[in-house]
């Protein structure tokens, strides 16, 4: 049985260059006598930002031949990137754990991200996990494996410390690829791990993220995701969000950007015009967490919903089919029905398409742990329920928009004749697939709404 | 204080020996460290954690940007985790300070020549001190919301004229009542730059009276306490 490695960190202890085990220069052969790769599997939580750090893994241990396999198909090397932003996250990171463990006894396990920092002795306490390795060190975890198949003593403390340290994505578990411009946050929203377990908020050089597009538009990808904690509040060396945008949007190339979840605040008319620009695509997700200005001051979010109302009326007035969709929690410590009532008027008037429901859960260390009035969870589950609900009515309202429309589809996927793919707007989209091909955009005239709730979709045809 | 430690050398900046321990009222204070090379702007807030302890909190910086010495106004919470803790410590212990954080500061051209309108209630007094002795020449109303006219940190270093007391529990105040009510009857220029800054249930109900007075709501800038 493989797991557990009993690594000394006293000063006495000898540990060998770090130089030595970077990705590629001293990759140890496959599975000893088998003449195979080694194989290993990918598990993730949580958001995209958590995604993109997986595909730039993946494409790290593929790049050093390794051989992408199934939690179930015996790997060689598990590796859980978790969770923590809810209790239910921390959850369903320890059942991923738990699981991937058992049934993979020889494995190394190794366990990173937010869940990783928030609960790092706990887990270097268990047993079934061979290495945690913090987020700001996630991306050497090839070498840290590395170094172990090679019998080298490496303690994941010793890996570098650098969270822009991943190579473009080549291959990935996504169509699109993801691309991270930022780590960290300084917001202090009373209700947030995330600035305790991702750090203070630090921005990535013009230069790298630049040349991670080109390379990234040369791996062949069509569709750029721009990812990070707190994107809007990117700024390197006087060059802030838009004009960052602005630079990936001159890169030449047949590609298209989306940019990932975003603050309501510190937009100016500036970052609406981009809009305009054929590669950016007309779909944010602005994260309003409620629609009582009481519970957001709370929250210590620092807008209100005025605001909030008039950054989605100037979008909408100058791109009427402009997509919204947010993240709303329900049941802060406080919210009174009459807030939760607003919050629900909110989500109607703003007619997102979808809205990712969290009901508030207390995170150890937060402000919001220490407030008074917490909500009770059946409050909380039968709030939660009525947002989803909303949310699903305002899809199918959302979608309709669509039909007899035209959207230019990226081809994520082809089953069994239909492909399936999200148009601009990040619309949902399935049609016959007649001499296409997945990763290939296609011009698509959306004629009918099918499916229900959070699985509905629009169906089309080529022009 | 002008430093001697070459740029290059690399020091630990993130422990600071307390210098003292300010005794303000029976229960605030204020925590007086070295700046050393800690470099901020008047408004900012820093996490302020103690050694050997794991629970840290964020503070607005009390003291001005140039001052020679690092400064929260720190609030004992009766049976808190760690006010309590933070007003045992003595000059030597060590705290751990990150930071600086935040936006809620003043643009240096707008200090030159703009109207400001600060509203406090209670310790949220500490960001606006930062700015009044950042920016000497200031044109500045300081209202000031707490209970006992006790409460008025500091209140020496503010001109009379531009000091407003609002003070709820005794008579002693510019204005004896909440400073909600004191704010109801003011009229102020169209192009006043307000700040907030103190507990949501105070925020809320001053913007919204702001908000009725026709200001609109990015001419307000807010930071909330608890």
């Amino acid at each position: 049985m493989q797991k557990k490695r009993n690594i000394q960190t006293g000063a006495d202890q000898k540990f060998p260059s770090f130089g030595g085990v970077r990705r590629g220069l001293s990759f140890s052969p496959p599975s000893e006598g088998s003449g195979e790769a080694r194989r290993v599997a990918f598990k993730t939580l949580g958001c995209r930002l958590n995604q993109y750090e997986t595909d730039a893994l993946v494409t790290d241990f593929s790049s050093a031949g390794y051989q992408l396999v199934e939690l179930n198909q015996s790997p060689d090397v598990v590796v859980v990137n978790t969770c923590t932003v809810t209790n239910q996250s921390d959850q369903k990171s320890r059942t991923t754990i738990s699981q991937a463990a058992r049934a993979n006894n020889n494995a190394v396990v190794v366990v990173t991200g937010c869940m990783a920092n928030n609960f790092k002795e706990k887990l270097e306490n268990q047993d079934n996990i061979t290495f945690v390795v913090e987020n700001n060190r996630k991306s050497s975890i090839l070498s840290l494996v590395d170094a172990h198949f090679s019998g080298e003593i490496l303690h994941p403390n010793q890996l570098p410390q650098d969270v822009f340290r991943y190579e473009p994505v080549r291959q990935s578990l996504h169509t699109r690829s993801a691309l991270k411009i930022q780590d960290g946050c300084d917001n202090f929203c009373t209700f947030c791990i995330i600035p305790m377990v991702r750090g203070r908020a630090v921005s990535r050089s013009v230069e790298s993220v630049l040349e991670n597009v080109r390379k990234t538009i040369d791996n062949g990808f069509r569709e750029i995701v721009i990812t990070g904690v707190n994107i809007g509040r990117y700024e390197y060396e006087g060059h802030r969000f838009e004009d960052l945008l602005e630079k990936i949007l001159e890169v030449p190339g047949d590609f298209r950007v989306r940019i990932s979840s975003l603050e309501p605040d510190g937009f100016g008319d500036r970052f609406v015009e981009l809009f305009q620009h054929q590669k950016l695509m007309p779909h944010l997700h602005l994260c309003l967490q409620s629609g009582s200005d009481k519970t957001l001051l709370r929250m210590r979010r620092m807008y209100d919903v005025d605001q909030f109302r008039k950054t989605v009326n100037r979008f909408r007035s100058v791109y009427p089919d402009f997509n919204f969709t947010t993240d709303i929690i329900v049941g802060f410590p406080g919210e009174t029905e009459e807030e939760f009532q607003e919050t629900l008027a909110a989500v109607r008037e703003f007619n997102f398409s979808h809205v990712h429901t969290f009901k508030y859960s207390v995170r150890k260390g937060t402000r919001a742990e220490r407030l008074e009035n917490h909500v009770p969870e059946k409050v909380k589950n039968a709030r939660s329920l009525q947002v989803r609900q909303l949310s699903e009515e305002n899809r199918m309202k959302f979608l309709k928009i669509f039909v007899g429309k035209e959207q230019q589809v990226l081809i994520e996927k082809i089953v069994q004749g239909t492909a399936y793919g999200y148009g601009e707007s990040y619309v949902p989209v399935r049609f016959r697939a007649d001499g296409v091909q997945k990763n290939t955009v296609r011009r698509v005239k959306l004629l009918d709404l099918k499916g229900e709730g959070e699985n509905m979709y629009l169906t089309g045809e080529i022009i | 204080m002008m430093s001697f430690i070459k740029p290059e050398i690399k020091i630990d900046e993130s422990f600071y020996k307390v210098e003292e321990i300010r005794q303000l009222t029976d229960e605030t204070f204020s925590l007086k460290l070295p700046k050393a090379r800690f470099a901020f702007k008047a408004g900012q807030h820093i996490s302020l954690g103690i050694k050997g302890d794991y629970q840290s909190r964020e503070y607005s910086i009390y003291s001005g940007a140039n001052d020679e010495n690092l400064e929260v106004l720190v609030k004992e919470v009766e049976n808190g985790y760690f006010t309590p803790k933070l007003r045992k410590l003595k000059a030597g212990d060590l705290v751990e300070v990150h930071g600086p954080f935040g936006k809620f500061g003043i643009e240096q051209k707008d200090a030159e020549t703009g109207k400001f309108v600060f509203i406090a209630s209670g310790t949220g007094i500490a960001p606006f001190r930062s700015m009044v002795r950042t920016y000497p020449e200031l044109d500045y109303t300081l209202i000031h919301g707490v209970r006992y006219s006790h409460e008025a940190y500091d209140k020496h270093e503010y001109t009379n004229d531009r000091y407003i007391l609002c003070t709820s529990r005794d008579k002693k105040g510019t204005y004896n009542g909440r400073l909600t009510n004191y704010l109801k009857g003011c009229t102020f220029a169209p192009k006043t730059h307000f700040y907030l800054c103190g507990n949501s249930d105070m925020i809320f109900d001053a913007l919204e009276i702001l908000k009725d007075k026709g200001f609109e709501r990015d001419q307000i800038h807010c930071e909330v306490y608890f």
